[in-house]
C-alpha cells in the first residue's frame, strides 16, 4: 500500500519534472532549428520541422560579426566580477555569521534592501557617474556597477553556507593555534567550498547575462555579447537566424563552464564530522 | 602539566551574572570534573579557562602563569568539544597533525607524534578516513587525539561524552580514565552527569548558579555533602530528604517526622530543639526493619543487583534500593529503618548540613 503510493508520487514528480524540462528546453531547441534555416523557413507559419540545414550564420557570428571581440570582453567583465564580488562577498559573510546581536540582522536587511532597486533606477546614476570619472566604455565601469548590484546577493548566499559551520570549529582552531586568516582560509573557506562555487556561478551567470548596464556603460571597445545581439542583423531578413545562432554562441561558455563545475555544485557541504 | 588556579572568577552575559565569584585550585595532574544542572554555568567556566570567553573579573592562571590577557593558542591548552569539531574537510592525519603543522614543527617530529597518538587510541587503521566516514565513537577518539598529540599543560573536556549512546559512553569514559592515568595531565572535564563526575573525577567541583556549592573527591561529596543540593545531585537514584523537627526528648535528641515517627539524629549531626530540618537518607542506606518509617509501597522496581522500591511516606515519596528484596509488592505496608550511622541532617531554611 504504501510502496504503491510511493511510486505514483515517483511517478507524478517525474512526469511533472519531464514536463517542467520540455518547457525550459522549448525556447532552446527552437532557437537550435532557427540557427540552422533558411529565413524563409524560419518564418514558416506552421513551423517547418523538415528542412535542409545551413550553418551559414553560426560561421556569420563567429567570423564575420565579431563575436571573438565580445566574447572576449563578457569574459574579462564576468570573471572580473564575480572574483571582486565574491572575495568581498565571503569576507563579509564570515564577518556577519559569526557576529551576533541585532546589528547583524540589520545589515543583512539593508544589504536585501539594496536589491529591491530597480536596475533602470541605477543604470542613470551609474553613466553619470562613470562619465564624471572618465571610465564610460571601460572595464572597470561595468566591473564596478556589476559588484555593486551582485555584492547582497553573494553576501546573502555565502552568509547561510558559513551560519551551517559550528562555531565550535573556529573554536578548536583557535585553540590549535591558527590565527583569524588562517582559521578562515584553512578551516572554515574549504568546507564551505561547493557553496563557493555555486555563488560563484550565479555571479558569473548574472554578470555574464546583464544587458541593462552594458547597454548604457559599455561602447565600441567594451561592448559584451548581450548587446552585440541585440545589433545583429536588426537591418535585414536573416535577424531571426542570426540573433538564434547568436544565442547559441553565447550559451555555449557557460554549458561548458557548468559541465566543467558539476562535480562540485553537486557535492552536498561535507559536514559529517559535526553531529 | 601544570596546576590551574582560578581565583575571584566573575562573568556576565549583559544583564545575567552567570559565574558568581568562583575559586578553583586544581592541582598539578589532577583530573577535575565540573558538574552542575544546564545553565550552571560550567561550560562557561571551562571555555574561559580555554580563552574562548572573556573573563570580567578574577584571575586564571595555568602552571604559575596568569593567562587571562592570552589567546587560546598561547595557553597550552587543548580541548574535546562536545560535538568534536573535527574539521571535516581534513582526514584524521590531517585533523591531528594540524595544531603542529601551524606551529611549524618538523615533518617528522610531527609524524612521530601522530603515530603516538594514533597508537594510543587505537586509531592507525583510520588515519587517511575523513570525520564522515567514522562512527561517533572513533570521531570521539580523533578529538581525543587531536589534544594528544599537542602534548599540552591542560586538558579541557566540554561535555564530550554526551553525543554517543549509553553502552559507548561508559566505554569511552573509562577509556579517558585510563588515558589521564597514562599521560598524567592535568584535565578540565565538564559534565551533567553526576555517574560520570564520580566515576572520573579526583575532584568534583558542584556548580549551580555560577557558584561553587562544595568541592571534594567523590566520596568526600557523597558521605558528607555540604547542603541539601549537594545531597540530591551525587548519588543515584537521588537521596530522599524528610522534613521534620528536631526535638529533645529523655535526654537525647530526635527528629520528628511525623505520623507517629521519630528517629535519632543522624551520627555526627546537631540541631536545636524544635529547629525544622531535613532528613536525608540514601536509598541504599535504607532497610527493611522493625522500626522506622512505615510506608506504603508503590511501585517495585528489580534491577537484578538490588530492588528499588518507590513508597509512599506521609505524603512524600521515599526512594529505598533493598538488596534481595522479592518479596515486596506494590500495595505492601513495610518498615523503612534508615541507617542513621549514614543518614544525613540539613537546616530546612538553609539547606546547609548541621554538623556537631
Amino acid at each position: 500500500m504504501n510502496a504503491g503510493r510511493f511510486r505514483t508520487s515517483q511517478i507524478l514528480l517525474f512526469v511533472a519534472l519531464a514536463a517542467f524540462t520540455a518547457a525550459m528546453l522549448t525556447p532552446v531547441v527552437w532557437a537550435l532549428m532557427t540557427s540552422v534555416k533558411q529565413p524563409i523557413d524560419a518564418f514558416a507559419i506552421p513551423p517547418k520541422i523538415v528542412f535542409e540545414p545551413t550553418f551559414e550564420f553560426h560561421r556569420q557570428v563567429w567570423l564575420e560579426k565579431g563575436f571573438g571581440r565580445f566574447l572576449l570582453n563578457s569574459a574579462v567583465i564576468s570573471l572580473a566580477t564575480v572574483v571582486v564580488s565574491v572575495s568581498i562577498g565571503t569576507m563579509a559573510a564570515y564577518a556577519l555569521s559569526r557576529m551576533s546581536g541585532k546589528a547583524v540582522g540589520g545589515i543583512m536587511l539593508a544589504l536585501l534592501s539594496l536589491r529591491m532597486f530597480p536596475h533602470m533606477l541605477l543604470a542613470i546614476p551609474f553613466f553619470i557617474l562613470a562619465k564624471y570619472l572618465n571610465l564610460i566604455d571601460t572595464y572597470p565601469a561595468m566591473v564596478l556597477a556589476l559588484v555593486a548590484i551582485n555584492q547582497p546577493f553573494t553576501i546573502w548566499m555565502m552568509h547561510s553556507f558559513f551560519v551551517d559551520v559550528p562555531k565550535e570549529i573556529d573554536e578548536a582552531a583557535a585553540i590549535d593555534g591558527a590565527g583569524e586568516w588562517q582559521t578562515f582560509f584553512r578551516v572554515v573557506l574549504p568546507i564551505v567550498r561547493p557553496g563557493l562555487w555555486v555563488t560563484a556561478l550565479f555571479s558569473l551567470l548574472l554578470a555574464y547575462n546583464e544587458f541593462l548596464f552594458a547597454l548604457v556603460l559599455t561602447g565600441p571597445h567594451t561592448k559584451t555579447l548581450p548587446v552585440a545581439i541585440a545589433e545583429y542583423g536588426g537591418e535585414d531578413l536573416n535577424y531571426w537566424s542570426l540573433s538564434a545562432a547568436a544565442a547559441i554562441a553565447i550559451m555555449i561558455p557557460i554549458v561548458l563552464f557548468m559541465m566543467a563545475l558539476q562535480k562540485h555544485l553537486v557535492r552536498g557541504l561535507a559536514l559529517g564530522a559535526v553531529k | 602539566m601544570a596546576a590551574v588556579h582560578l581565583s575571584g572568577i566573575n562573568k556576565r552575559f549583559g544583564e545575567t551574572h552567570v559565574i558568581r565569584g568562583v575559586d578553583i585550585d586544581i592541582e598539578d595532574g589532577m583530573f577535575c570534573v565540573l558538574v552542575g544542572p544546564s545553565g550552571c554555568g560550567k561550560s562557561t567556566l571551562l571555555r574561559m579557562v580555554a580563552g574562548l570567553e572573556a573573563i570580567d573579573e578574577g584571575e586564571i592562571s595555568i602552571g604559575g602563569t596568569v593567562v587571562n590577557d592570552r589567546p587560546p593558542k598561547q595557553r597550552d591548552i587543548a580541548m574535546v568539544f562536545q560535538n568534536y569539531a573535527l574539521y571535516p574537510h581534513m582526514t584524521v592525519r590531517e585533523n591531528m597533525s594540524f595544531a603542529l603543522d601551524l606551529a611549524k614543527r618538523p615533518k617528522a617530529e610531527i609524524e612521530k607524534q601522530v603515530k603516538r597518538a594514533a597508537d594510543i587510541l587505537g586509531l592507525v587503521p583510520y588515519l587517511d578516513r575523513y570525520p564522515r566516514q567514522l562512527s561517533g565513537g572513533q570521531r570521539q577518539r580523533v578529538a581525543m587525539g587531536r589534544a594528544i598529540v599537542r602534548d599540552p599543560q591542560v586538558f579541557l573536556f566540554d561535555e564530550p561524552l554526551s553525543n554517543l549512546d549509553a553502552k559507548l559512553r561508559v566505554q569511552m569514559r573509562t577509556e579517558i580514565r585510563e588515558l589521564h592515568q597514562r599521560l598524567r595531565t592535568t584535565s578540565i572535564y565538564v559534565t551533567h552527569d553526576q555517574t560520570e563526575a564520580m566515576t572520573m573525577a579526583d575532584r568534583i567541583v558542584v556548580l549551580k548558579d555560577g557558584v561553587v556549592e562544595q568541592s571534594g573527591g567523590p566520596l568526600e561529596l557523597y558521605s558528607r555533602p555540604a547542603n541539601t543540593f549537594v545531597a540530591g545531585f551525587i548519588g543515584s537514584p537521588s537521596m530522599n530528604f524528610m522534613p521534620g523537627i528536631a526535638r529533645a526528648s529523655g535526654g537525647t535528641m530526635q527528629v520528628d517526622l511525623g505520623r507517629g515517627a521519630s528517629l535519632p539524629l543522624p551520627a555526627g549531626s546537631r540541631a536545636d530543639d524544635g529547629q525544622a530540618v531535613l532528613y536525608g537518607v540514601r536509598p541504599e542506606h535504607f532497610q527493611l526493619g522493625a522500626s522506622g518509617l512505615a510506608v506504603e509501597v508503590v511501585v517495585v522496581e528489580p534491577t537484578g543487583a538490588d530492588t528499588q522500591l518507590y513508597c509512599r511516606f506521609d505524603g512524600h515519596d521515599v526512594v529505598a534500593a533493598i538488596r534481595d528484596c522479592a518479596e515486596c509488592r506494590s500495595g505492601d505496608r513495610i518498615v523503612l529503618a534508615p541507617d542513621s550511622r549514614r543518614a544525613h541532617l540539613f537546616d530546612a531554611a538553609s539547606g546547609l548540613r548541621l554538623i556537631a
